[in-house]
């Protein structure tokens, strides 16, 4: 069994972008095409309902600055420092399956904010909340990510 | 019913946002009852111009009838079916096929019903735009001269047997609303068939409390009938499923001695109380059954609005908009026709069911 720590090193910064980037097609390919169908009806409301489509992405981003941050500490790493290569690799795999987890829950409730804004759309001001808080899972994991790759 | 949620929430969420935003467009109760005061057919269209209705009834003339105007808002109404079928999938496409079928028993309802009267094919104009049998096919059953001949063209051995033992020549009023009722009941078995069968977990636990209501409450409707007409034998023209009428109610509404009696016993059915419950004094007021359609279409209404508020991803929320869409059409028509018959505003208001 490989026990280089550039291997698991490695793994982190490819869980933390390849799941970050999982997520956050979850979280697109579930809300646009509610805000699409939304916006067939009511137009104007197109712009506003995006912001689930942004936030999804952003999780992407969040997934790539932790495995960049990874990458430029694989550069230093040797073979005797094997307690950071398991602090990369538990950050990536933390931002990874959070990302997951929010864009899940960004899709569900961006496609449920498209469909309840074009029914009253002065809901929206309320139900963007729990947008924002499925948003937040994604930002919990990515502090505790940087604090740990860093 | 996780599997189904997950396919519906993947696949069907521009189908159903799409709905939610055609939701937003249908006229509230009070827009509904301030209409009824209107003193025109005209006044009503420039009412409508800004809503869904808008583009086909600014193409009617001002000298329109109110069938004209009713097979105008019917096209509408078709309109917005076609437009969310085109954007449905799967089974959900299936649904709304299945759905448009189910208007199929309406239309041949009225074309056997107007044959045996003896009225003209040009008199036929209110077919409905959401069936899928054309003009043509229609038009074809209505040259076939022998009604018993025209009923085995048009429908299955089922509905054959259900209407064999009738006088189908020269129907009454009452007769042909009867003959309707047992064609339009055939029409609701086959959707009821199909969503018992086809459909599964959510989606069918809320489609059926719609459907299988619509099925009793048809049957309900046969069986007063059949004692206004007098009818020794109304079993056989029932139709064979029940939802919540249970053998027993079934089996005292047909053994009860006249209409009074037969309000009286379903009105102290457990679910269907709720209904139909001070029907018998609404029938001695108006000494018709018209009643009936109204408060059917109010409990789908009120089933839809339920749907409305549960967990968006289902076949449910697409068939709780049709009938509240179809139901706003009908009111409209109601109040369209109310107002040509010159009726009072509280009149017409007996007619809407919101």
């Amino acid at each position: 069994m490989v026990s280089e720590p550039i291997v698991y090193a490695s793994l982190g910064v490819g869980l933390s972008v390849f799941l970050s980037v999982i997520g956050a097609s979850i979280g697109i390919s579930i809300s646009a095409p509610a805000i699409a169908g939304a916006g067939t009806e009511r137009p104007e409301i197109v712009s506003k309902s995006l912001i689930a489509t942004i936030l999804a992405e952003a999780i992407a981003i969040y997934g790539l600055v932790v495995g960049l941050l990874s990458i430029f500490r694989l550069t230093s790493l040797t073979p005797a420092d094997t307690d950071i290569a398991f602090r990369i690799f538990s950050g990536g795999l933390i931002m990874g399956i959070a990302a997951v987890a929010a864009g899940i829950a960004i899709g569900t409730s961006g496609s449920a904010l498209a469909s309840a804004t074009a029914e009253k759309p002065e809901l929206f001001s309320r139900a963007v909340v729990p947008l924002i808080l499925a948003e937040a899972l994604a930002i919990y994991a990515f502090v505790a990510a940087l604090l740990l790759v860093i | 019913m996780l599997r189904d949620t997950v396919v519906h929430l993947l696949r069907d969420n521009f189908t159903e946002a799409k709905i939610r935003g055609k939701k937003r467009y249908l006229l509230e109760r009070q827009q509904l009852q301030s209409l009824t005061e209107f003193k025109s057919q005209a006044e009503v269209i420039g009412f409508l111009a800004d809503s869904p209705y808008g583009p086909e009834l600014s193409k009617l003339p001002d000298s329109a009838s109110p069938a004209e105007a009713e097979r105008t808002i019917g096209e509408s109404l078709a309109r917005t079916v076609e437009n969310i079928e085109a954007s449905a999938k799967g089974n959900v496409r299936q649904f709304i096929v299945e759905y448009r079928r189910r208007y199929d028993a309406p239309d041949l309802a009225r074309l056997l019903v107007f044959k045996l009267q003896g009225r003209l094919w040009e008199d036929y104009a209110t077919r409905s735009s959401l069936g899928t049998l054309s003009e043509k096919q229609l038009r074809k059953l209505y040259n076939i001269e022998n009604p018993r001949d025209l009923i085995e063209e048009m429908a299955d051995q089922t509905l054959e047997g259900r209407l064999e033992n009738m006088q189908l020549e020269s129907p009454s009023p009452d007769k042909a609303a009867f003959i309707r009722d047992i064609i339009v009941g055939w029409g609701d078995e086959r959707f009821y068939a199909y969503a018992s069968n086809e459909l599964t977990g959510r989606d069918r636990s809320s489609c059926i409390p719609i459907i299988g209501s619509a099925i009793d409450l048809g049957n309900i409707s046969i069986i007063l009938r059949g004692k206004l007409l007098g009818l020794a034998d109304i079993r056989s023209h029932l139709v064979p499923v029940y939802w919540k009428l249970d053998s027993k109610t079934l089996e005292s509404l047909l053994t009860a001695e006249d209409i009074q009696q037969a309000f009286d016993r379903i009105s102290a059915h457990r679910y269907y109380r709720r209904i139909l419950g001070g029907s018998r004094q609404k029938y001695e007021e108006t000494k018709s059954l018209a009643f009936m359609e109204v408060l059917a279409r109010e409990h789908f209404a009120r089933l839809s609005h339920e749907i409305f508020l549960g967990i968006p991803y289902n076949i449910g929320v697409i068939l709780a908009f049709f009938v509240l869409k179809e139901n706003e059409a009908r009111n409209l028509s109601a109040v369209l026709s109310g107002i040509d018959a010159g009726l009072a505003p509280e009149q017409i208001r007996t007619l809407l069911a919101t």
